[in-house]
């Protein structure tokens, strides 16, 4: 005989008969004895209840810390559209990270992975790239960078929330793609908190902009993908 | 399958407890037999069955109404896997035995019980099972999903955590190494017998 062709072989396989399974263990039987009707996941409740606690949070956060004082003298339209900016970052990721496509149980995590590391790349080289400023705006320049971390920590405060929250809702979802997944809801967190930092830091470099500003997206997806899986599987 | 396994998992999630004994019974076999050929040991994929369907237990309320909740049981059972796997630090369990394909009933004359339809070439499943075994775990995976278990593409690289492209790759590998292996071992068991060896001295 030779080897067999495609469709001899997929014959072969399915007639493998298939085994008998053991009957359920003593631990299930008795987590069956006491079954109750459980809650099923409502994956747009839950990326609305992420967005609307993620935006008072990041509201009280900007209360407590204020406006930019250069905010007057600043283009309107550069202004509205990086804000939008951001807050598309945001929304889009945390929808993405938490509301699977029609008919299925897992979110697009890798398309929220994905996404993560487009938004990063591009808040990054956005901020290099699109910087304005007035006689009030701040600047430091390239030598001074490093005074980027009080907004590094900012950045990652707002983003604590979003992420803590999605990771919340997506408990026991992901067996797979959880770091993907987690990876997205921290890349929301950290456009939130480039929202954040936008409406409050008046340093106009391009370098902090782009560096710190948009870093706090990759910085804030990092430590989620390393933080947030274990409480996503089941 | 689908359409009942979301019917039965929408029941169970309401607390039908007899819907979970039909999910099991609908889904189990196959996944006992997806976790038989990646641990290659029936009592370990015996136990992470259970585990399977412990944690699907215990992670309900993460279903979807609506949604199809095989594909999800199946990643926790290639997770499940994957963990034991790690634990035992090592991704292979023992060697092929052959012992994880059930013995079929035979009648007095030797033929298969209800075998009124052209009986299946068993030795010649065995000998694909056992080549089966030897592929390396992500092939052997890749060929269970999809030949065995039936599952698109897709569908086997949400499962296994991997992309669509990646899946194909190890699938189509697999399949060939399959055929190599099987052509192998049946130009061993009788040379004679083949037919592609074109007039070879």
């Amino acid at each position: 005989m030779s080897a067999p062709r495609d469709y001899e072989l997929d014959e072969l396989l399915r007639d493998a008969p298939l085994p008998d399974p053991p009957p359920l263990g003593d631990l299930l039987e008795r987590e069956l004895a006491s079954l109750g009707p459980a809650t099923p996941r409502n994956p747009r409740r839950d990326a609305g209840l992420v967005i609307g606690v993620s935006l008072v949070y990041a509201a009280a956060l900007l209360a407590v810390l204020r406006l930019r004082r250069d905010l007057d003298g600043l283009p309107v339209g550069w202004m509205i559209a990086y804000s939008a900016a951001w807050f598309a970052g945001f929304a889009s990721l945390a929808w993405i990270a938490i509301v699977p496509a029609p008919g299925a149980m897992m979110p697009r995590w890798r398309m929220a992975g994905v996404g993560a590391a487009i938004a990063a790349t591009m808040f990054i080289a956005g901020g290099m790239l699109l910087h304005e400023s007035t006689p009030l705006s701040v600047s430091y320049g390239l030598a001074n960078l490093h005074r980027g971390h009080w907004c590094l920590e900012i950045g990652v405060a707002t983003a604590i929330v979003p992420a803590t929250v999605g990771a919340l809702v997506l408990r026991g979802v992901l067996p797979v793609g959880s770091r993907w997944a987690a990876a997205g809801l921290g890349a929301a967190g950290g456009s939130l908190g480039g929202l954040v930092l936008h409406l409050h830091c008046p340093i106009a470099d391009g370098w902090h902009l782009g560096i710190v500003h948009g870093g706090v997206v990759a910085v804030s997806a990092l430590i989620a993908a390393l933080l947030a899986p274990r409480r996503m599987s089941p | 399958m689908s359409a009942d396994a979301i019917r039965l998992m929408e029941r169970y999630v309401d607390g039908d407890a007899t819907a979970f004994r039909a999910l099991y019974a609908l889904l189990a076999p196959k996944l006992l037999g997806y976790l038989s050929k990646m641990t290659r040991e029936r009592a370990v994929a015996d136990d992470l069955l259970q585990q399977t369907f412990l944690k699907v237990h215990r992670a309900r309320e993460a279903w979807v109404r609506g949604a199809d909740p095989t594909p999800w049981i199946y990643a926790i059972a290639h997770r499940t896997f994957l963990d034991e796997a790690r634990r035992k630090q090592r991704a292979v369990v023992g060697v092929a035995k052959g012992d994880d394909l059930p013995e079929v009933k035979a009648d007095l004359d030797g033929t298969a019980e209800g075998a009124a339809e052209p009986v299946p070439d068993l030795e010649r499943t065995r000998a694909a099972m056992a080549a089966l075994e030897s592929l390396p775990p992500q092939q052997r995976e890749a060929v269970v999903l999809t030949k065995l278990d039936g599952k698109s593409i897709a569908e086997a690289a949400a499962i296994a955590g991997t992309t669509p492209g990646a899946m194909k790759v190890r699938a189509h590998r697999g399949y060939v190494a399959l055929r190599k292996a099987l052509g192998a071992s049946d130009e061993a068991a009788g040379p004679s017998a083949s037919s592609d060896d074109g007039g070879k001295p």
